[in-house]
């Protein structure tokens, strides 16, 4: 590519050789990436991470008294709506969750090296509430009673 | 060398081969993001992973291939940013970048290289910051494209070029590497 043919190639080809040498990517993260193929959505629906408090530029919103910060989470699946709370205890989430419209589903929280870290059920108004260990990314899977079919969340890191 | 059309279509329907080729070459290139913002070894490996499969979950949504590296850099980016709002983390000092790690004994034997590389590193450290978050992602180890170093990094493309001519330049003029071309 011609944007990289110019004065400074040799300089640059330096720059990789020393940081290439300094700051290569470690085995461990190129075998993370290799194995995270094995979490293949087979049969189930994608739902989109719609919205996440923590990247937004206001500040997180900090509930009243404890002062530990609270992150909202919405992800969607065509008519299903999945608002999530987040609340974080040091190294401990707690996860308040609410389907929209209602479904009497269960919830399996996935995380990156355990198939179910954590499970819940819908009460009668949709809504869960899961604890679960935070620093990894988690997913949500939704099962319930057909008609309803299978959703799977997007990652986050929790 | 398959395209990345066929590649990620391969990995869609269940070819683990394709998805190792499409890790090998992007590898890179979502780590020097990471690590362009910054991260600590750690931070960026969960940069790293949730970027690799925020991929996985959408691998039948990608529209353009040839813009694959463009996606996993702005996914990165994107996760970058929320570790860094999200977090306690501490802020590195300026100079914990790719000099935190010490030099290779087996340099020691080759002085003049390594009498270079210092002076290299010395010159690296005085860039400001978004030079050098710009030399981590030029240094990448297939070298991304304009397009996804300006994903990484949150630029406009037609400011790369500009920028990366400014870097360089101040780089190659700085007094460590100045006096040892003179001397």
């Amino acid at each position: 590519m011609d944007e990289h043919d110019d004065q400074f190639q040799p300089l640059v080809s330096e720059l990789r050789a020393l940081i290439g040498d300094a700051d290569p990517v470690p085995p461990l993260v190129t075998e993370g990436a290799k194995a995270a193929f094995g979490w293949r959505r087979l049969d189930a629906d994608l739902a989109e991470l719609l919205a996440d408090s923590s990247l937004e530029t206001e500040s997180l919103a900090r509930t009243r008294g404890t002062g530990a910060p609270v992150r909202s989470v919405t992800f969607s699946a065509g008519e299903l709506t999945i608002d999530i709370e987040i609340h974080s205890d040091g190294a401990r989430r707690t996860l308040l969750g609410q389907l929209a419209p209602r479904q009497s589903v269960t919830i399996e929280i996935q995380t990156f090296d355990d198939n179910q870290a954590a499970i819940a059920a819908t009460d009668s108004l949709g809504r869960f509430r899961a604890q679960i260990a935070g620093g990894r990314q988690i997913r949500l899977r939704i099962v319930g009673e057909p008609p309803f079919s299978a959703v799977e969340t997007s990652w986050v890191m929790i | 060398m398959a395209t990345l059309r066929e590649l990620i279509e391969g990995a869609d329907d269940g070819d683990q081969a394709a998805w190792e080729e499409i890790v090998d070459r992007f590898s890179g290139l979502v780590w020097a993001t990471a690590r362009a913002h910054r991260l600590s070894a750690s931070e960026a490996a969960d940069v790293a992973q949730t970027t690799w499969l925020r991929l996985v979950e959408n691998l039948d949504r990608i529209q353009d291939p040839d813009r694959l590296g463009a996606w996993l850099a702005t996914t990165a980016r994107r996760e970058c940013l929320r570790l860094i709002r999200l977090g306690s983390r501490e802020q590195p000092t300026a100079d914990d970048w790719v000099l935190d790690r010490p030099t290779d004994e087996h340099l020691d034997s080759r002085l003049l290289a390594r009498e270079r590389e210092s002076a290299l590193r010395a010159a690296l450290s005085r860039l400001d910051d978004r030079c050098q978050a710009l030399v981590r992602m030029l240094a990448a180890p297939e070298p991304p494209s304009y397009e996804e170093i300006g994903a990484a990094l949150g630029m406009p493309v037609g400011a790369i070029g500009p920028t990366r001519a400014r870097c360089l330049q101040k780089l190659r003029r700085s007094p460590e590497l100045a006096s040892l071309e003179s001397g």
